[in-house]
């Protein structure tokens, strides 16, 4: 125990933790986490008048508690699916593994320490999802000390249960596909398969939770007890029920034995994972890091194809692709990300049972100018969200890590390699957003012109999000990474990406819903606003640019 | 050729990696840069390669100042970094391709030269695989020949021969010898002594910063008036540092 402890102290520092950036002083750090809460804030106020609204809804039946157990529950779902991603980082990927093996340590020594670092970083994700309710609930409830006391507990005490079976589902992944020589590839088709089944459990969720939108609806839900989906996400994680009780008993004693009853059963399945894990870790772990080689020369015909010249531009760009497709981590969080958001958007809608009539009758109000000249702008504010959340041009300075010294002894001017930094990230936010109208195409049956101008609105704007990214990145590097997942995942860049695009969609949709501007009239503003804003930046960047990146030491 | 004058690079602005420099390694030498861990070498490398920029001082590289003309520099060398893991994802070709695009190395050229580094290094049936497939030595050698490929008038080596095979580290070092013999300029930090004294034309000892020695090893010899190794001396050079 006491070497997992060690350990744990030097995973964190060693930068396998949450506390471990080094960018920036005291006053910076705080300046991002205030920047943030601004950005946020509206989502966050929207959460916390919700919570309000479905406290006042239940309470009139003495059911509120329900919502502090469906709260958790979903809480723990979310850190369940989180959590997966983090585990492979964290026990697979991070470049400490190969140190560690050859130590004389227990596999569960490794792994504790491994679970307590992953642990401290899912404290972040569960804060956003359950503070807002834990302490709305309690000044709801009026509820006395005791009850924050408690609140704090099952804080800290919840992400075990899910973080362990997260683990578990990892650890029995890398086991299984511990196996042949193409073993990146295997995984990563795995990877492909788990995020399908995310969205097929998300249609699920959705078809269960059709048409229940207001809070009067949800309320219902809630109070009707045979219902689907509350029933199967608190039977999946039973053990919040006695949070849940914890919590809405805290002034009377029987309170404290739920709490009681809530830690036992979560360390039970720490002591479940410990054991499990002696048995599972090893096997998947070892030679992660070995990668298959043919050894096969090379024939005279491909040997030409393969040594083509190309500008140093193209080849740099060409190189920058390369690496995003063939990293298993770049290729998950930013290429397929760019495919996926344009099919998520439309799963709420598809998902109902009704989903394609009301679908179609949005189509036809698309053949009036002033509706139209709406639906631009929510278009254009999708394609600002779909280019930012790839995060490829936010992390294109980042993803080079360690080896970001090449760019500087490189006969390349900066602003070249720039220019070919921001290649992939507009190209895969065009293709996000014309997978989104072929999409649009099929199922709204919009007029023709209208996916054109939207199309051609976007364009501009989608080049504004990946320069303001590649500025982010430049300004904020976050080099120092010991796994690439850290890169493209950890990276506080796309954040601040996010908040510029809530920064200028925000407006254009407001203006929109206000002014009901025509079709032509705010597609062509739309265009020549940001084109000429990219053309500013663009002299920002060619002129700013390689200062920024001549400041970079890595 | 390279020039360092009176160049300076503090850290933190306190510890001074390097300390008031000055350099000159001519055309037609090999020059073996010696010194002990953390004694300033790597940051000098970088000073040259224009990876890091010094506090204060010049550095040219065949007469082209590194801070005012950077591009024009930095064709004029080939750097060989003390990490070979570069680039781990593309395959070995194409990492060497891509060096010859960034040099503009033109398309026939660069066929023949290709085919002949991998021969030589014996690398022609990995040129297809994945660099993380490699292994240490393997990977060194890429990034040699992704420095050769564009035929740089002055080779910098950081540490080149760790993690060769000898078979390939002496072809490395017979083409360092052809190299400056054809009246070009190498330079290149060691820590193994042996190769700094069989190889080297000229070798400066550099320690905490500040270069303790500069000369032949003869010289050297005569300096120090002794006939020992230069191991010996160069012990004797630093430990009373």
């Amino acid at each position: 125990m006491n070497r997992t402890w060690l350990l744990t102290k030097m995973l964190m520092k060693n930068g396998s933790g949450l506390w471990s950036g080094k960018r920036g002083s005291g006053w910076k750090k705080l300046l991002m986490i205030l920047l943030m809460a601004v950005a946020f804030f509206p989502l966050m106020s929207g959460y916390v008048m919700g919570v309000i609204g479905l406290y006042d809804g239940l309470a009139a039946s003495g059911q509120e508690s329900a919502l502090l157990g469906m709260g958790m529950a979903i809480a723990c779902l979310g850190i369940l699916f989180f959590g997966i991603f983090y585990v492979l980082t964290v026990y697979y990927y991070s470049q400490d593994v190969e140190h560690l093996l050859p130590l004389p340590l227990k596999p569960s020594d490794i792994l504790g320490a491994k679970f307590l670092v992953t642990l401290a970083y899912e404290y972040v994700p569960t804060a956003f999802l359950l503070l807002p309710l834990l302490i709305t609930y309690g000044v709801k409830s009026g509820a006395g000390p005791l009850y924050y006391l408690y609140a704090a507990v099952v804080f800290l005490a919840l992400p075990v249960i899910p973080l362990v079976i997260a683990s578990l589902l990892a650890m029995l992944f890398m086991r299984v596909t511990s196996v042949g020589k193409s073993r990146d590839r295997f995984r990563l088709i795995g990877g492909v398969i788990g995020i399908a089944a995310v969205l097929g459990f998300q249609i699920v969720i959705h078809r269960n939770s059709a048409g229940r939108d207001s809070v009067e609806q949800l309320t219902q839900m809630i109070l009707s007890e045979n219902n689907a989906l509350l029933s199967l996400v608190t039977r999946l994680f039973p053990s919040t029920k006695l949070g849940a009780m914890a919590l809405a008993e805290s002034g009377v004693l029987a309170g404290l034995g739920y709490l009681l009853a809530f830690l036992l059963v979560s360390a039970a399945f720490a002591a479940a994972f410990v054991l499990l894990g002696d048995r599972l870790y090893l096997k998947g772990v070892m030679g992660i890091a070995e990668t298959a080689a043919k050894r096969r020369c090379v024939s005279g015909e491909e040997f030409d194809k393969l040594t083509g010249r190309r500008s140093p531009v193209l080849a740099f760009a060409a190189k920058e692709w390369k690496v995003l497709l063939r990293t298993p981590a770049y290729f998950l969080n930013c290429v397929l990300s760019c495919f996926l958001w344009p099919l998520l958007m439309f799963i709420p809608v598809l998902s109902r049972p009704d989903g394609f009539a009301t679908v179609r009758e949005w189509g036809q109000f698309l053949q009036e100018d002033a509706a139209a000249g709406i639906g631009v702008a929510v278009a254009f504010a999708l394609a600002l969200f779909m280019t930012s959340a790839n995060s490829v041009s936010t992390t294109a300075i980042s993803r080079d890590g360690q080896t970001f010294f090449v760019n500087k002894y490189l006969p390349v001017p900066y602003a070249q390699i720039i220019a070919a930094k921001v290649v992939p990230g507009t190209v895969l936010g065009i293709l996000s957003m014309l997978l989104m109208c072929a999409a649009a195409g099929l199922v709204l049956h919009p007029p023709v012109q209208f996916l054109l101008l939207a199309l051609l609105a976007s364009l501009p704007g989608i080049v504004f999000i990946n320069l303001i990214g590649i500025i982010i990145d430049l300004r904020m590097p976050k080099l120092d990474w010991d796994s690439e997942q850290k890169a493209v995942k950890q990276n506080w860049n796309t954040l601040f990406s996010m908040a510029a695009v809530v920064v200028t969609a925000a407006p254009t949709l407001f203006l929109a819903f206000q002014g009901k501007p025509s079709l032509y009239g705010i597609s062509l503003t739309l265009f020549v606003l940001f084109a000429v804003l990219d053309l500013v930046l663009c002299r920002a960047l060619v002129t700013k640019g390689p200062e920024w990146m001549d400041k970079i030491q890595s | 050729m390279i020039e360092l004058v009176d160049v300076t690079k503090s850290y933190n602005g306190t510890v001074k990696a390097v300390d008031r420099l000055t350099l000159t390694v001519p055309r037609g030498e090999i020059f073996g840069f010696l010194g002990p861990n953390g004694a300033g070498k790597t940051t000098t490398i970088k000073m040259i390669t224009g990876i890091v920029r010094p506090d204060q001082g010049t550095i040219r590289v065949n007469g082209k100042d590194i801070g005012t003309e950077p591009l024009e520099a930095k064709r004029q060398f080939g750097y060989v970094p003390d990490s070979p893991d570069l680039f781990l994802r593309l395959k070995g070709l194409e990492y060497v391709t891509f060096m010859a695009d960034m040099y503009g190395v033109p398309q026939d050229v660069r066929k023949e030269r290709i085919a002949r580094l991998a021969e030589r290094f014996d690398m022609t049936d990995a040129l297809s695989d994945p660099i993380q497939s490699y292994s240490h030595g393997m990977r060194q050698k890429i990034v040699i020949m992704g420095v050769l490929v564009h035929h740089p008038e002055v080779w910098i080596l950081d540490e080149p021969l760790t993690g060769l095979d000898p078979k390939s580290a002496f072809t490395l070092k017979e083409m360092m010898r052809e190299h400056a013999d054809s009246g070009r300029t190498v330079f290149f930090s060691t820590h193994v002594l042996e190769v700094a004294e069989k190889l080297c034309d000229r070798v400066a000892i550099i320690n905490k910063g500040v270069i303790l020695f500069c000369g032949t090893f003869k010289e050297m010899q005569e300096h120090f008036r002794s006939s020992e190794s230069l191991e010996r001396l160069f012990l004797e050079l630093t430990k009373h540092e």
